[in-house]
């Protein structure tokens, strides 16, 4: 299980989620074992004991945004509530602790917390996320709740400003070096992707690679396909697009076999875009502007109270549509279809996006990259705008 | 609660403290503390109370949840146990103000129990004595929902089961057989009360979480999942993933297994969607006739495990075993190790009758109607029975899922897949994936799962409402339901009592280590190769490590058995 703890903690330095200096998990086989930074080791075992739950991550985000959400949230207040798919479907949402309620060891305090959530906020330590059966799964939690508390603050700030002192330069430093340009450069794709099984995966397994990579998506989201004839070659359900290799279901079209039972949530999407686009390979993901805009609506004139799910309307982001439904046989499978086909690319409110290939993934990818930095680009304009103004 | 004493003939309404509903919230949960002052009776004895309880959340649009437990001690495994079953008959009971129903004692006569609002009464059924179930259910027509017990279980079939009137059962330990020696023909009840919900906004918020998360569900609402394609959506993936026990788990992949995939009996016999009262899901599939469908498990064992390939007599069988009130897993698994033991699997056109005189006890029923474990003794060949503890081993082969080897080793009612459920992360990913090649953790991933189960048969609700949601979830829809805060930390604390008070059963009546294992074939014999997989035999060694870290784990010792003598004093 010590392999478990060093890969993910790993993960969390690559992907930029947290301070490579400050990271700990804590696992439990019949002997607790913590592994990190010692005094987040520390409150991640303490944390972990009271828990009847395998694993735990204790890490300081790289980014300050989940605790100034805690600082920007009213008082009396005791949970943040994001509007992003991630938290509405799996989180719900996400508890905090301030600082003046932390005692010398908050492990108790937390644990209670996490007794009936996946991961909390916990100010001047950072996110505390717990795995219930595996080590992967207290990772992805943390993954899940960083995403979050990115898109929610990048969310409030456009709403209502800078409110606390020190957080302007924060967020400079945010954008001026956190931040990096994302495109496709250095990256090799296969032009005309064949027929060929063992290309197919092992072209879907480097473009998983690549998604992750360039921050198209956190821990285990997004998914990946492309067709072959008669067959779909799809990444499995929980699969993580940079681990890819045996996580890739092949689906014939005729559902003759159900052997793809365990392939993404998204199957059905995959499969009427391949059918109404005539597209060669399918894209999704999670990049983090493009969700924050896609919730940006600026129709005064709506009733529409669950825009992620009912809203009906296809509105437009540079251009590239965007529309609500939810993950699975929720919606977006109805909606992302029959919009995607015009621009090759499509965003689902709150959600992510969904790109094609006509040939390859090169093409999916690129729109993918093109999307973000659009949607990056118009988000900086508009808090600029705000800014002057 | 109602306690109903059958020598007496008496109907006792009394209340269940709030403290025990607290403490074990319904379900199985309050049926095994129910137990704890007759857990060593024999499992023939008249005193020996057979419980039905049902939850919190029956009677509440709580997805899944019409629902309860038959609680009691075993007669095939001798172990507690317990068996979760839908449908409506649950939610009529709880609908009569019974949360428990326990009887007890054995009727001089065979009689029906019914429950008509606050009315109970035990009326003569000697003219049903001998039915079917077709038949018994089609006589109380108009009295309410009915759960009956057919020739198998009047019989003394030790895998006899108790049938509900939509066809869904009470099945695997033989409670059919506890229920025919109290000569309790049937059950009908017809409340019509409704369930309080505490919080109707909360709840419904609750509600919507789990239906988005079931959607999110490839496994539940997908193309290819179960809403599509029954339980049987299982056949295809586990011959890929070589693991379909075949011929008396002597392999473990069959190629003929695509005749009765999910797509093949969809194409058939016209599966149309079909399921337990109430379940959003409706994993069941019946034929164009209305005739229920077999599940994985039993395709696979009249299947796979006897070598037959001909989907109607598979059909057949299950209808048949439903007809006689008789557990399909069992009675298929039986007749494998007979066959083995004798030199040959039977025919498909033999099975009818195999099945018919394992009911009735007649010809070589007799000894059939024992169950694989005592089959294979008598036969001389023990080392044949694929069973822990007497339970005769689903259809998943355990040399491909090293989590549910161990699962099926810790079970505290014998060879069940569904205590711990490994099968969700191991092969269907839910909720994360876990290596089924690898032992690594999974003492401590089945401890947690047998607690979150137990707590998940005591709410009532589905184990595969688990593939989408999760204790959070059912947590808020219980919390609002009842009006007092329930979280996954606090509804695992309750599994865990209850699992630690089943095994502590179960260890005074003598189970501990020795019984906490496989049969010896998956530690001797690889199963089936192909597809780039290999099926090595289990390592023994690492098995018994794993098993010692789960003693651990659960704070046994290292004979898996209870160094406080007085641990149930300690619990409420
Ligand atoms: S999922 Fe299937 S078994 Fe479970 S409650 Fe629904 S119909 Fe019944
Ligand atoms: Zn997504």
């Amino acid at each position: 299980m010590r392999d478990q703890l060093e890969k993910y903690a790993a993960k969390l330095a690559a992907d930029r989620s947290a301070l490579p200096e400050a990271i700990a998990f804590a696992a439990r086989d019949d002997l607790l074992i913590t592994a990190g930074a010692p005094d987040l080791a520390r409150l991640a075992g303490g944390t972990l004991s009271r828990l009847n739950s395998l694993a735990l991550v204790a890490a300081s985000p790289s980014l300050p945004f989940a605790e100034l959400l805690v600082a920007r949230a009213p008082a009396g207040d005791c949970c943040i509530v994001p509007q992003d798919t991630e938290t509405r479907t799996f989180l719900h949402d996400i508890p905090f602790l301030r600082k003046d309620e932390l005692s010398a060891d908050p492990s108790a305090a937390i644990a209670r917390l996490l007794a009936n959530r996946k991961g909390v906020i916990v100010e001047g330590v950072g996110i505390v996320a717990v795995g219930a059966i595996t080590v992967e799964q207290a990772y992805i939690n943390y993954s899940s709740v960083f995403h979050s508390t990115f898109v929610k603050y990048l969310q409030d700030l456009l709403a209502d400003g800078f409110l606390l002192p020190g957080e302007r330069e924060a967020f400079e430093e945010f954008r001026s070096r956190w931040l990096k340009p994302i495109s496709v450069e250095g990256l090799a794709f296969r032009a005309m992707l064949s027929e060929d099984k063992d290309e197919i995966l092992a072209e879907i397994e480097s473009v998983g690679r690549y998604t992750v990579e360039r921050g198209l998506v956190d821990s285990f989201f997004g998914n990946i396909s492309a067709r072959s004839g008669d067959l779909l070659y799809i990444s499995q359900t929980a699969a993580s697009l940079d681990e890819l290799k045996g996580c890739i279901d092949p689906v014939p079209g005729d559902n003759s076999s159900t052997t793809g039972i365990t392939a993404s949530s998204e199957l059905l999407a995959h499969r009427k875009i391949f059918e109404q686009t005539g597209a060669k390979a399918i894209l999704h993901g999670h990049p983090k502007f493009s969700v924050v805009m896609s919730m940006l609506c600026e129709s005064g004139d709506c009733t529409i109270k669950d825009c992620w799910k009912d809203c009906p309307r296809v509105r437009h982001l540079g251009g590239t549509p965007v529309v609500a439904g939810e993950i699975g046989a929720g919606g977006l499978a109805k909606r992302v279809p029959p919009v995607i086909g015009a621009t090759g690319s499509a965003i689902v409110y709150g959600h992510g996006v969904f790109t094609l290939g006509r040939q390859g993934f090169g093409e999916a990818f690129a729109a993918m990259v093109d999307v973000e930095n659009f949607c990056r680009d118009e988000y900086f304009r508009r808090l600029d705008g705000m800014e002057q103004r | 609660m109602l306690h109903v004493d059958l020598a007496r003939g008496r109907c006792l309404r009394g209340e269940i403290p709030e403290e025990l509903l607290r403490a074990y919230l319904g379900g199985r949960g309050l049926g095994v503390r129910l137990m704890r002052d007759y857990f060593t009776l024999d499992p023939f004895d008249p005193d020996l109370p057979l419980i039905f309880a049902v939850g919190p959340l029956c009677g509440t649009a709580s997805p899944t949840s019409a629902r309860l437990a038959a609680v009691s001690r075993s007669p095939l495994t001798e172990t507690i146990y317990d068996c979760s079953a839908g449908g409506r008959f649950a939610w009529r009971l709880k609908a009569s103000g019974v949360d428990a129903l326990l009887v007890t004692g054995r009727s001089p006569e065979p009689v029906l129990l019914a429950l008509d609002g606050e009315r109970a009464e035990l009326l003569p059924a000697r003219a049903l004595w001998g039915k079917g179930i077709r038949e018994t259910v089609a006589s109380l027509e108009g009295r309410g929902s009915v759960a009956a017990i057919g020739p198998a279980g009047e019989n003394g079939v030790l895998f006899a089961n108790i049938m509900m009137g939509e066809g869904n059962s009470i099945g695997r330990g033989g409670l059919g057989a506890v229920m025919g020696a109290k000569l309790l023909k049937a059950i009908v009840v017809n409340g019509s009360g409704e369930t309080r919900v505490a919080d109707r906004e909360r709840f419904e918020a609750a509600r919507g979480d789990v239906m988005r998360l079931f959607r999110a569900s490839p496994v539940i609402f997908g193309e290819l999942g179960i809403a599509e394609y029954g339980t049987p959506a299982l056949v295809d993936l586990m011959a890929q993933r070589r693991m379909a026990p075949t011929e008396n788990f002597s392999a473990t992949f069959f190629a003929a297994s695509g005749n009765y995939s999910g797509p093949s009996i969809r194409r058939e016999c016209g599966a149309r969607k079909d399921g337990c009262y109430g379940c959003p899901i409706q994993c069941k599939k019946s034929s164009r006739e209305g005739e229920p469908l077999p599940e994985y498990e039993t395709v696979n064992h009249f299947g796979a495990l006897n070598g037959i390939s001909d989907l109607k007599a598979i059909v057949k069988a299950n209808t048949l075993c439903n007809e006689l009130g008789m557990d399909t897993i069992s009675a298929a698994a039986t007749l494998s190790a007979f066959g083995e033991a004798r030199g040959r699997f039977p025919l498909a056109e033999e099975l009818p009758a195999l099945l018919a005189d394992t009911a009735y006890r007649r010809a070589e029923g007799e000894l059939l109607s024992l169950g694989s474990r005592r089959v294979a003794e008598r036969l001389g060949r023990p080392e044949l029975s694929m069973s822990v503890k007497s339970l005769e081993l689903p259809a998943y082969d355990p040399r491909g899922a090293y989590g549910m080897a161990l699962a099926y080793a810790t079970s505290n009612r014998g060879g069940c897949h569904l205590r711990a459920y490994p099968i969700s992360h191991e092969i269907l990913r839910k909720p994360v994936p876990t290596d089924r090649f690898s032992f690594s953790g999974k003492a401590r991933i089945i401890k947690i799962a047998e607690d979150v189960n137990a707590a998940v048969d005591s709410l009532v609700a589905c184990k595969f409402a688990f593939f989408g949601a999760t204790l959070e979830e059912y947590g808020e829809l219980l919390s609002a339901a009842t009006g007092v805060d329930y979280g996954p930390e606090s509804l695992k604390a309750i599994g865990e009592r209850i699992y630690l008070t089943e095994r502590f059963y179960n260890c005074a009546n003598c189970f501990g280590v020795a019984d906490d294992t496989l049969p010896e074939r998956f530690f001797r014999e690889a199963g089936t190769a192909g597809e780039g997989i290999e099926v090595p035999p289990i390592e023994r060694a690492r098995f018994r490590e794993e098993l010692q870290k789960y003693y651990r784990i659960r704070g046994l010792t290292p004979e898996g058995t209870f160094a406080d003598p007085s641990f149930l004093d300690g619990m409420p």
